[in-house]
């Protein structure tokens, strides 16, 4: 059979944008769809799940099978997806607050089960969605509409947290970057397990425009200096105080996925002994 | 006695639970029926337990409100039970005569003549078989010895369990088991006042925990991802299914939490597999964001719920009938859903079905209201009648047809649209938790929110229509009837009989279908009636206060019997109360 060409226009939906003008999530949507005509996806072969925020309102985005789910869940429905159909490229999306605070709990335990899925995250340092509040990012002593006094507390670092919890393949992008966020995008799709990449994606109307110029001024492109295999090379960079680590942080390979493990859990039970149908089961009742 | 109870008390470690177990598989192994039920104290190990067993060669419907024979190993241990466990006129009670309570002290009210009998369990086992923890099996050969149980049968039970992997254990069993035995036709060749006379059919007959029925009629409903969190007294529904559903292809997780359990099984019900989840009420309560988002963007799941004691921690490892509000309403928004009361345990197994089969042919959430009194207790079942329902349908996918323009949410007639899953070229849309236009694009719209709303509630009436069933027993042309729902069926059944054998003309209505109300089928079931009782063990009166509110046709007479669950439902409560609406309908009239 002919491939089919694919363009990043095939992946376009009529839904329309909600996104502030400006927003950074807009080169975040391009980069998806590059990355999805780049790695020739068929749209009905591709499940794109989000969670709720401005950067959530991605899944209608995208043509594709999208799941615009609800706050901070978009992971154990996007892992119980690719449990269900392994043979489709699940990516899930969604933003700080949605990741890092009210889905934090399935944050740490999908890349404990290693689900072959591929986790945007659009960092903004704000709930933009709800108008304004801290979120877990905001940097310490900055002033939101839930911080009138300065925020009181220390922004939690989501590089460092995945690596600690032996996540198999970290990334940072930025949203002014768009192809090497695509690149990043489609090297995570094709990474076996959980690709975790947080994109600086800044809210224009309640962090600035000059988000965007804090990580031109501050971001590091990673280089060939830096190897992505070495644990110990990677934890430096998630540690790194003014500089802005961008590209692969962190990338290692051969950690069964979820859904291989319930494959490999299906050849046990059969090993035990088969089972043809359900009626077979009586027997445990006798 | 042709229908005899029995309880056996002790500690965790007394082995209590295994000889009970034992003891419903000889059972079922002569063809007699068996119901057995588990009781225990908070501690995970060497709390109180205790087994309280009904064998009889009729249908059994409920635990039985009296206890006939008595075992105690401790009667420390027994007194925690005296709340459950009621002695019968003339019982026969066994005690291990190594107990440290003087017999002035036994927790036996003396006005029951009980026949007292103080065996030297621990002592047999100890010294005999040198292995203490075979005093179980000791007490289990006297039991059956004085009860007339079948002995091949607890031997072979015993063989089952140990003889392949344990060899040695099983010989040793049935030492004791004979021990037992032996000391009865030594020490008591009389035997006593209590004997089981029932023959059983012969044919074999099932043992099966409502939990494991539940999980098993997911099995054979084709569900395909299960996701839970252990919760009291739900988790055997996830350990039957990690077991079993890798056998059949399918995946379970053991998730983070509560909430990730319901969500894994609705994506992985959006990517085109059954899938279910099961908690208890405390569990259920979390999952209720997401039952919305499944109602809301009509994905098709099921939700078990094991009711327990509430609210909050309640008691955890006791039955209530009080997660009903839960259930129907307990969602932010109007979430159209299925509430299915299982009513015993083959009934577990056919709900499970049932759950499937519109959950996936209404593209809706389904909750099924299960209780510890039905999930943690065993009864015996006939195998043929377990599959007789033909009620097993795969997910129903849209035609080619549909994929042109295709709108996953199109208003039809009975409010269900076609659904496509990953894969089908043509068929990929949004969907979310926000409301949509009939091709899953979100809005804002009032209008079109009351139209949606309108379409997901269309699917109601339909379901109520097919899948109404409702169960009526006794005197199809009483006035006088008794509404139940869920495990209080078997009482409220056995009070019914008890009843009409005493002249009262009186009948039991028991919908499987709670919501929607199956309102025609109660209809009927109500034709004639002029004086309703609601029994419940929800101290709030939910099912009553349901009915009230959902349901047109009750009788204008209608009372409510409803008190706090923890202590299962007794006949002779139910009976009660059926005599003194009988009485008051037959009163003579005030002027």
């Amino acid at each position: 059979m002919e491939p089919v060409k694919l363009t990043a226009k095939d992946y376009k939906t009529s839904v329309p944008i909600v996104w502030c003008p400006g927003c950074g999530d807009f080169g975040v949507l391009n980069a998806m769809q590059q990355a999805a005509a780049e790695l020739a996806i068929p749209p009905e072969n591709l499940m794109v799940v989000s969670g709720i925020g401005c950067s959530s309102r991605i899944a209608g985005y995208v043509n594709a099978f999208g799941f615009n789910t609800i706050h901070g869940r978009a992971l154990p429905i996007a892992s119980g997806a690719k449990l269900a159909r392994p043979e489709m490229t699940v990516w899930a999306a969604g933003g700080d607050g949605d990741g890092y605070s009210i889905g934090t709990n399935h944050f740490v335990h999908t890349i404990r089960r290693n689900a072959d899925i591929t986790y945007i995250v659009m960092d903004n340092n704000i709930y933009g969605l709800t108008k304004g509040q801290v979120s877990p990012t905001t940097p310490h002593g900055d002033y939101t509409k839930s911080t009138p006094l300065g925020n009181p507390d220390r922004p939690l670092n989501p590089l460092a947290l995945a690596l600690e919890l032996g996540a198999t393949y970290i990334a940072q992008g930025f949203s002014g970057n768009v192809k090497h966020l695509r690149d990043l995008i489609v090297k995570g799709t094709q990474h076996k397990g959980f690709a975790f990449i947080n994109v600086k994606s800044p809210c224009v109307t309640f962090r600035g425009r000059q988000e965007f110029n804090v990580v031109r001024e501050h971001g590091v492109y990673l280089d060939e200096s830096h190897d992505p295999s070495s644990w110990e090379k990677a934890h430096e960079v998630t540690q790194w105080k003014e500089k802005i680590p961008l590209g692969v942080i962190y990338h290692v390979h051969g950690v069964p996925t979820l859904d291989e493990i319930a494959r490999d859990l299906q050849h046990k039970a059969e090993e035990q002994g088969h089972v043809e149908t359900s009626k077979d089961l009586l027997e445990i009742f006798g | 006695m042709r229908d005899v109870t029995l309880a056996i008390a002790g500690s965790g470690g007394d082995g209590v639970i295994t000889a009970g177990d034992f003891i419903v598989q000889a059972a079922a192994r002569k063809g007699l029926n068996a119901f057995m039920l588990k009781s225990y104290g908070p501690q995970i190990r060497g709390g109180e337990s205790s087994a309280r067993i009904r064998i009889s060669d009729r249908p059994i419907y409920s635990q039985g409100d009296f206890v006939d024979f008595l075992v105690v190993f401790s009667w420390k241990d027994f007194a925690r039970f005296s709340d459950e466990i009621k002695l019968r006129k003339g019982a026969v009670v066994l005690y291990d005569e190594a107990d440290s309570t003087p017999p002035e002290e036994f927790p036996i009210a003396a006005e029951l003549g009980a026949e007292l009998i103080a065996v030297p369990f621990k002592k047999m086992a100890a010294e005999e078989i040198k292995v203490p923890l075979t005093k179980n099996m000791v007490a289990l050969g006297v039991i059956a010895a004085l009860l007339h149980l079948p002995l091949d049968g607890i031997k072979d039970a015993v063989m089952k369990k140990f003889g392949k992997r344990k060899p040695e254990a099983a010989q040793v069993n049935i030492e004791a088991i004979d021990l037992g035995k032996g000391w009865v036709e030594k020490n008591l060749p009389d035997g006593t006042q209590i004997v089981l006379e029932a023959e059983g059919t012969g044919e074999p007959k099932l043992v099966m925990t409502g939990d494991d029925a539940v999980a098993y009629g997911a099995l054979h409903a084709g569900v395909k991802v299960f996701a839970g969190y252990p919760i009291t007294p739900a988790s055997p529904i996830l350990e039957f299914l990690s077991k079993w559903l890798p056998h059949f292809g399918g995946a379970v997780v053991q998730t983070e939490d509560e909430i990730a359990a319901i969500t894994y099984a609705i994506g992985a019900s959006w990517a085109g597999k059954q899938a279910m989840t099961a908690s208890s009420g405390p569990g259920v309560a979390l999952k209720l964001e997401a039952l919305g988002l499944a109602a809301i963007a009509e994905i098709p799941l099921v939700v078990v719920n094991v009711q327990r004691v509430g609210p909050s921690t309640g008691i955890p490892s006791k039955s209530e009938q009080a997660d009903l509000f839960q259930a129907v309403g307990g969602t932010p928004g109007d979430v159209p859903r299925v509430v299915l009361a299982p009513s015993d345990v083959e009934d577990n197994f056919q709900v499970a079905i049932e759950a499937f089969y519109i959950a996936e042919k209404y593209q809706i959430p389904v909750v099924i209201l299960s209780d510890q009194f039905l999930g943690e207790r065993s009864e015996t079942i006939d195998p043929d009648v377990l599959f007789a329902r033909k009620r097993v349908i795969a997910r129903q996918l849209a035609k080619p047809s549909d994929l042109k323009e295709y709108k996953r949410y199109k208003l039809t007639d009975t409010g269900v649209s076609p659904m496509t899953v990953p894969g089908m070229k043509g068929g990929q849309y949004i969907t979310s938790g926000l409301e949509h236009y009939e091709d899953g694009r979100p809005t804002s719209s009032g209008t079109m929110h009351q139209i949606m709303s309108e379409k997901r509630a269309r699917k109601l009436p339909l379901i109520a229509e097919e899948s109404g069933f409702v169960r009526v027993y006794g005197d199809e042309d009483a006035e006088l009837a008794v509404l139940a729902w869920g495990s209080s069926k078997g009482a409220v059944r056995e009070a019914v009989e008890r009843a009409r054998a005493e002249g009262i003309k009186v009948k039991a209505i028991v919908p499987q279908l709670i919501y929607p109300v199956p309102e025609k089928k109660l209809d009927a079931a109500l034709k004639g009636v002029k004086r309703a009782v609601v029994v419940e063990l929800s101290f709030g009166a939910q099912f009553y206060r349901f009915l009230r509110a959902y349901y047109d046709g009750l009788p204008k007479e209608t009372y409510s019997y409803a008190r706090s669950g923890a202590n299962p439902l007794l006949v002779s409560e139910v009976l009660e109360a059926i005599k003194e609406h009988a009485g008051a309908m037959n009163a003579p009239q005030e002027a």
